[in-house]
């Protein structure tokens, strides 16, 4: 019983500890405390990739304790002044567009992959993300990629309920939780994980 | 028996330092805010939602998340709600000292031109 909790714990602080920390210097020295989330590129042919990621990418950044651009309004607002694409979005030099919004850091993603291979029995779905943090001097501070590979969850009933829940998938696909594994595994508890922001501590002063 | 109770708190710890933790009361932010990309019959519902959440973070004391009074000014600014947007873009301003930029930007537009978001929504 004492062995077998060692190891458990022993497998716990693993689990936990980061594999390879990455070298977050660049980061730390600019130290943004914010940070403006800009429509992302998509390189793939599903039109909803985007929406999926970008409606996920706030959450996880403001939970490490950033302050996270209104991803709607800052949409919005870049309609405005008749930007539209990520792509066109992505070419303004980051300090014109940092100085825009009063950002100190800009995000910038790019959708690479995201592959839906429907089976008779299952769904698998593929995907690659880029991110990159440029800070409001240009100077790029951070950078991650993600790729993952996600099966809707079968909800168990044999067969039959795998071919429904492949059916389901299929029909009327649900991949925001594989948009809110993703953009929570790179930025709160993956190994190149953000170091916390100036509103990390339990309590954010008001 | 020690060695459990060491072990156990050991262990709960780590659990405490691998949560992820949540900070904000989002309630769903995310998927409302998809639901209404995808169907833009369902901004009316996203607006109805991030009010409850906000009217309900106030209530509670709570700090309302960052963007949050933001994104829902501008569910009223397209819905032809300049004042409402405003306040609602105040608001941010006054929670989050970082969107001053930009909020004192958008609230200085809406000053200068309310006759042209009258006309567009009649």
């Amino acid at each position: 019983m004492k062995y077998l909790l060692i190891i458990i714990v022993t497998i716990g602080l693993f689990g936990c500890a980061n594999v390879q920390k990455k070298d977050l210097s660049a980061f730390t020295n600019a130290a943004p405390r914010s940070i403006l989330v800009v429509p992302v590129v998509n390189k793939t042919l599903d039109v909803d990739a985007p929406l999926y990621l970008s409606t996920t990418l706030p959450i996880p950044i403001a939970n490490k304790g950033y302050y996270v651009f209104p991803v709607n309004t800052t949409k919005f607002i870049l309609e405005q002044e008749g930007l539209y694409e990520g792509e066109r979005i992505h070419l303004i030099p980051t300090p014109q567009l940092a100085g825009m919004f009063g950002a100190d850091a800009v995000l910038y993603v790019t959708i690479n992959r995201w592959d839906a291979q429907y089976i008779v029995l299952s769904t698998t779905i593929t995907v690659d993300f880029d991110y990159r943090i440029v800070s409001s001097t240009g100077v790029e501070i951070w950078r991650e990629n993600k790729k993952m590979v996600y099966q809707p969850q079968n909800s168990g009933g044999g067969i039959l309920g795998a071919i429904i829940t492949a059916a389901i998938a299929r029909a009327a696909p649900n991949y925001m939780p594989l948009a809110q594994a993703a953009n929570q595994q790179v930025f709160q508890i993956g190994p190149n994980q953000l170091p916390n922001g100036p509103y990390a501590t339990p309590d954010p002063v008001k | 028996m020690r060695i459990f109770s060491i072990c156990f708190i050991v262990m709960i710890s780590l659990l405490g330092g691998c949560a992820v933790k949540g900070k904000y009361n989002w309630n769903g932010y995310d998927k409302g805010l998809y639901d209404a990309y995808k169907d833009p019959s369902q901004i009316k519902s996203l607006q109805i939602k991030l009010q409850a959440t906000v009217d309900l973070n106030e209530q509670n004391k709570q700090i309302v998340a960052p963007g949050m009074y933001a994104e829902l000014g501008t569910l009223y600014l397209q819905e032809g709600l300049p004042d409402k947007a405003k306040m609602y873009y105040s608001k941010e301003r006054d929670t989050w000292p970082e969107s001053k930029t930009l909020m004192d930007l958008i609230i200085k537009n809406l000053d200068s031109r309310p006759k042209l978001i009258e006309k567009s929504n009649p």
